[in-house]
């Protein structure tokens, strides 16, 4: 690598906004917390809240490349989507996912849909004329993502463009902070079933695709993060 | 850009029937009626504004087929409405082949796919067995100029407006809007493709049993053709069209 690159501030950007929720941290003395091994630097915290039964957000840095992943589940009885950031930097390109993954089909429940998902669309369009947007390329991800989910290929030109391609990450989780302070509690056993299932079809597919981003950057500590994300 | 003019525009029918013969080998019966309507009335449409028709089939001898249906409507000689359609039985999982043709002079808008009759999401052994096949056309097409435009691949997004349109799609369409005149053919090749590769699935399908699954697969179905037929904004054009009547008959063969 022949220059130092400013990586984006993802973790920060992002924990930023996670402090709206109100969210409480849990096992802040982790030994993923703040990891140094070699020349890869690890740093990830989790929290709990009310709407949340967990909340994970973290980076794995080395000399070449910068991984960021933020993951909120529903507590519960919470009908909240999964908020899904996935973040691959490198010096000359950002490769990303956003995504509020419904918790039910929401071809059939049109009134999640219309709740959760269709007001995002306007984020989702405004978003279509970023550069390099592309469709997410793990088709079992592309499978459990909403309508309107934002996926890209940024080519990075300018450091600008870091900031641009988090845009999407930030927008998203305040979208998803002000539907916490809405959630909806489902009583319903079946709907309750049907939630579970799904969230467990979801974190099962997006760990599949985490151990491909992990496993060569900390092979070393790809077991203990995976639990900790998924 | 250039323009297409109507004497040019593509013969949907005659190219897949015809030239590239996708159900060769398979005995297509005519259905001559379909939920209670008579659609030998679709055969040949004569109206003001519009010409063309709908030919409607299953297979004869096999419980595997709810309807295969192919057509076109041609649109004051300015444009060409074409579809095909197959779908399964209930006694069968396979996704739903769905390809829309519409070709004006200035561009041909298309969408093909397999719609999923279950939720992707929590099955992905059904992607796995009926929509990864589809991985290799898909990637291999999605770059066309329309479907990706400098840089930025925009494939699933010409059902923008329709959210519920775009819920039925499955994780490989081909969706969008083609502004180049030879670019036209190499969209057959799509779909030829496509129908081809569901056909295949269609001769391996075997039944699925009772239980919570098939309900689910059902509910699912239901409700994406309940969309189709209510929702489509197709369907307000092609009742003024065509009138009320005959909008309903094609809609439900289309869906």
């Amino acid at each position: 690598m022949s220059e130092q690159v400013t990586w984006a501030p993802y973790k920060e950007k992002l924990q930023e906004l996670l402090e709206q929720l109100q969210a409480q941290e849990l096992d802040q003395h982790s030994a993923l917390a703040d990891l140094r091994a070699g020349s890869t630097a690890i740093s990830c915290r989790t929290w709990r809240s009310e709407q949340a039964e967990k909340i994970a957000l973290g980076t794995i840095k080395t000399a070449e490349q910068q991984l960021g992943l933020c993951m909120i589940y529903p507590a519960a009885g919470c009908d909240l989507p999964v908020y899904v950031s996935r973040w691959q930097e490198t010096q000359k390109q950002i490769v990303f996912l956003v995504d509020l993954v419904p918790t039910v089909d929401t071809l059939v429940d049109e009134a999640y849909r219309v709740k959760y998902i269709e007001p995002m669309g306007q984020s989702w369009d405004r978003f279509a004329s970023l550069a390099g947007i592309w469709p997410e390329e793990d088709d079992g991800v592309r499978a459990v993502c909403s309508i309107i989910y934002t996926a890209a290929r940024m080519p990075i030109e300018r450091q600008g463009q870091r900031l641009a391609a988090l845009s999407p990450h930030t927008e998203y989780l305040k979208s998803y902070a002000d539907y916490a302070r809405q959630a909806g509690t489902v009583v319903e056993k079946a709907k309750q079933a049907e939630i579970e299932r799904r969230v467990r079809a979801i974190k099962a597919t997006l760990r599949i695709n985490a151990v491909k981003l992990i496993g060569p950057m900390a092979p070393e500590h790809t077991e203990g993060l995976l639990e900790l994300f998924f | 850009m250039a323009r297409v003019e109507f004497k040019d525009m593509i013969e949907f029918e005659k190219e897949l029937v015809e030239r590239h013969r996708i159900f060769a080998g398979l005995e297509l019966e005519p259905l001559e009626s379909y939920l209670g309507m008579d659609t030998r009335q679709a055969l040949e449409i004569k109206k003001p504004m519009a010409t063309g028709g709908y030919k409607a089939f299953r297979l004869k001898g096999s419980g595997k087929i709810d309807k295969i249906g192919y057509g076109e409507l041609h649109y004051m000689r300015r444009a060409k409405y074409c579809s095909l359609n197959m779908t399964v039985s209930d006694d069968y999982d396979l996704p739903i082949f769905a390809c829309e043709f519409d070709e004006s002079s200035k561009r041909l808008s298309i969408t093909v796919d397999f719609m999923p009759v279950v939720d992707v999401g929590v099955y992905p052994e059904y992607r796995e067995k009926y929509l990864d096949v589809l991985s290799d056309v898909w990637r291999k097409y999605r770059t066309l100029p329309g479907l990706t435009e400098e840089g930025r691949c925009l494939v699933q997004r010409r059902y923008g407006p329709w959210p519920w349109a775009r819920e039925s799609l499955s994780p490989y369409p081909i969706d969008g809007r083609i502004p180049n005149p030879e670019d036209r053919y190499t969209v057959i090749e799509v779909v030829v493709a496509y129908a081809r590769t569901w056909l295949k699935l269609l001769e391996e399908a075997q039944p699925i049993p009772e239980g919570d699954y098939k309900q689910e697969m059902i509910t699912r179905k239901r409700a994406m053709q309940k969309y189709y037929r209510d929702l489509d904004p197709g369907g307000e054009v092609l009742k003024k069209v065509v009138g009320d009547e005959m909008e309903k008959v094609i809609v439900s063969l289309i869906f």
